[in-house]
């Protein structure tokens, strides 16, 4: 038994260690940050307009101070002297080539020949400086600290959260694009500058920030608002892994507090970003494995997995029913071919490889690039059952897949799509199942970001089994067509549906009661629910006698019309009221008070107050 | 070995420093010279080293653009005011020689002077800083 006293200090401790170490890494990232903030551009103007600006002063002081040492003559001959106010005026207008001729007096030929030198040096001396400015304003050096001063001052004033997308590839933005339709913010980072210009041309609803700059520099990502209150999740898509890792790195070590989300081709950089906290590593390969796997055992369930990763609007994919036995043939063993290799056998379907090197880890190779005549005769494709084009080049793949078709039109055909411009080309093809990784990296992404509870459905749902999940699909369809429409949350607590309260603490809340259609309850709400999130226990597609309890957290899916009905159910007694039990109660105050003493008869009676209707 | 040493650190003049301490002074010592004399007549006071104090001046403040140091940004605080008085003092006496009926009377004439001479104040003040910067170096 410790002394309570000394349990107490430990505590406090602690508590002080861990302020101070949060207070110095908020220091380290400002300080890097600092560093890229520096360059401010006034400071680039000025110091290199130094040189023009003083030759242009000397120029001028000495044209006008000999204009006023040359003897002249005024109308009538006499002798006149310049003075410096009629000095500063000629040269000003001679010098900016405005030329208001010879003022107050004609000049004499000394001061003639004085005025053409001067016309000659200040010409060269306004060019110069002229010519300088506009250099600077052309110049990369400077542009990029204007792009990073704007960019720093857009990232500044974001008032709500938003997602930081570190390499703003293909997969980028797709995530932009489906995180946008959210309503989310994002801000991007790549160091190619042709995608940041890009940025400009797409059609966002929100504001995007981006910056053309390496995300390996912890200092870029300060100033692209790893430091700021309202980030809520790094995202590392570049297409070069250590530069992912870089970012993960940067993340746990300067705001552990973060959630990270990274994509890795390999399983060494997975483990070598695991060691950094538990950042969320996307391997697209291993996924694509996965989604066969599943696929081959339940294609319910992996179609109702790639329609709901795919967003709102995503078109319902075709059920696919891959073969479950018989051979498959997989050309190209890179680092698709040995996730699915491994995850077809693992399932105990025999695979045949075809690669052009020779591999020791893995039996059953054929030694060739795939589209040498005979090869394919020789793997026996007609009794072969599914052929997978997994190679890093589309023109091979889009070959072999033919190829593959002309010898045994019932194959069942697999290819990856590398480069976004193929796309059409692969659509024409019309094959049975398409791999593209940047896609499968942004959906698995959204599905993370967009709402913890379609995650968790999403990893808790092949667990249920085709039939659940063909059920589900129907469910879908039957409500919201062939499209996905929306997604969303609903969690009700006393602040989001405070009209729930008291019917919540009844106990007798059913689901089926709240999703009525407040217009008329006899239809019901056009919205399934997904997931019913109580503590930590998850119900998937709760059905309607499913009772609920204050704090329970809801997803559904279903037509953006039902999410405002239900909003309405949720915040306005009277039409809870009467979604639950048929009775229409006044909603002001003055209707209340004299509707209390006698209820309407006629309101009430066409339809009995029914609490459980069927 | 040792008087070698100090001779190449006398050696390594940065030119810049000079030009820049060049100008800082000269504009301080000019506008110093305009200054000086009774300050209610006129020939006392040479408009031509007003003129080159306003030229001297502007140069001096051009000179410390773009320093981001502490120090720089006081240097560049009072050339500008320095050189903002000195082109009022200018225009003052512009006025009264062109545009007023009278000329330059005394109290014109004190009037330009008293301005000049605030600008004076804030040239001493970049002499006093000019010193400190070295001497701080030297310690440094």
């Amino acid at each position: 038994m410790g002394n309570p006293l000394l349990t107490f200090w430990n505590r406090r401790d602690r508590r002080e260690e861990e302020e101070e170490r949060r207070a110095r890494r908020a220091r380290l990232l400002a300080a890097a940050a600092s560093a890229n903030r520096a360059s401010e551009t006034v400071f680039l103007i000025l110091r290199r307009m130094r040189a023009p600006l003083i030759v242009l002063i000397a120029i001028f002081s000495v044209s006008v101070l000999g204009l006023t040492l040359i003897p002249g003559q005024d109308a009538e001959g006499r002798p006149w002297d310049m003075g410096f106010f009629d000095a500063i005026y000629v040269m000003s207008y001679t010098a900016t080539t405005i030329g208001f001729g010879e003022i107050p007096y004609p000049f004499t030929y000394n001061q003639r020949m004085w005025v053409t030198i001067s016309i000659y040096l200040t010409v060269v001396g306004w060019a110069y400086a002229i010519g300088s400015l506009l250099g600077l304003l052309q110049d990369r050096a400077f542009r990029s600290a204007l792009a990073l001063q704007q960019f720093t001052r857009r990232v500044a004033r974001l008032a709500e959260p938003f997602v930081l997308v570190a390499g703003y590839g293909r997969a980028g933005e797709l995530l932009g694009h489906s995180m946008d339709a959210l309503g989310r913010r994002v801000v991007v980072l790549d160091k190619d500058s042709e995608r940041i210009d890009g940025l400009d041309l797409e059609s966002y609803h929100g504001d995007v920030p981006g910056l053309a700059a390496d995300a390996r520099d912890p200092g870029h990502l300060g100033v692209a608002g790893l430091d700021h209150p309202c980030c809520e999740a790094v995202v590392a898509l570049t297409d070069d892994d250590e530069a992912n890792l870089a970012v993960v790195m940067t993340t746990a070590l300067l705001r552990p507090d973060l959630p990270v989300i990274a994509r890795a081709t390999t399983r060494v950089m997975a483990e070598r970003m695991g060691v950094f906290g538990s950042p969320s590593v996307v391997n697209p390969f291993d996924l694509f494995g996965d989604h066969v796997q599943l696929a081959l055992r339940a294609p319910a369930s992996y179609q109702l997995l790639t329609w709901l990763e795919s967003g709102p609007g995503a078109p319902l994919p075709p059920r696919g029913a891959p073969p479950a036995s018989g051979r498959w043939i997989v050309c190209g063993y890179g680092r698709l071919g040995r996730e699915l290799t491994a995850d077809l056998r693992a399932e105990g379907i025999d695979v045949t490889v075809i690669d052009p090197s020779p591999h020791d880890d893995v039996d059953d190779v054929v030694v060739a690039g795939g589209f040498e005549p005979g090869v394919l005769e020789a793997v026996a494709l007609e009794d072969a059952v599914g052929f997978v084009a997994g190679t890093d080049n589309d023109i091979t793949n889009l070959s072999l897949v033919k190829a593959a078709r002309r010898a045994n039109p019932r194959l069942f055909l697999t290819a990856r799509q590398n480069r976004p411009s193929s796309a059409p080309l692969f659509a024409a093809m019309e094959l049975d199942a398409l791999l593209v990784p940047t896609e499968e990296i942004a959906h698995e992404v959204y599905a993370q970001l967009s709402t913890p509870l379609l995650w968790r459905f999403l990893r808790a749902m092949p667990a249920l089994g085709d039939a659940w999940a063909a059920d589900v699909v129907d469910r879908l369809t039957a409500l919201c067509g062939q499209h996905l429409q929306a997604l969303w949350k609903v969690r009700l607590t006393e602040r989001e549906a405070p009209a729930l309260t008291s019917w919540l603490a009844s106990g007798e809340g059913r689901l089926g009661d709240l999703l009525r259609n407040p217009e008329d309850r006899d239809e019901p709400l056009h919205a399934v629910p997904l997931l019913l999130l109580r503590g930590d226990d998850a119900t998937l597609a709760p059905g309607p006698d499913v009772t609920l309890a204050p704090g329970d957290e809801l997803l559904l899916a279903g037509w953006p019309a039902a999410r405002r009905a239900l909003d309405v159910t949720l915040l306005v007694d009277a039409v809870l009221e009467y979604v639950v039990t048929g009775r229409r109660v006044p909603s002001s105050w003055l209707w209340r008070k004299l509707g209390r003493p006698a209820p309407d008869p006629e309101e009430t009676a066409p339809r009995p107050p029914a609490r459980t209707p069927s | 070995m040792l008087s070698s040493s100090s001779v190449s650190e006398e050696v390594r003049v940065n030119l810049e420093k000079v030009v820049f301490g060049f100008f800082v002074l000269l504009a301080a010592t000019l506008n110093f010279g305009f200054f000086i004399g009774d300050i209610d007549r006129p020939e006392l006071h040479n408009r031509y080293e007003l003129f080159a104090a306003v030229v001297v001046n502007l140069i001096a403040t051009v000179l410390k653009f773009g320093d981001r140091t502490q120090i720089g940004a006081v240097h560049l605080a009072t050339s500008l005011v320095a050189s903002l008085q000195l082109v009022a003092a200018a225009l003052m006496y512009g006025y009264a020689a062109y545009v007023s009926t009278a000329g330059m009377t005394p109290g014109w004439t004190a009037s330009v002077v008293s301005v000049a001479g605030g600008a004076l104040l804030a040239n001493l003040v970049s002499v006093v800083l000019l010193v400190i910067e070295t001497v701080s170096f030297h310690r440094g």
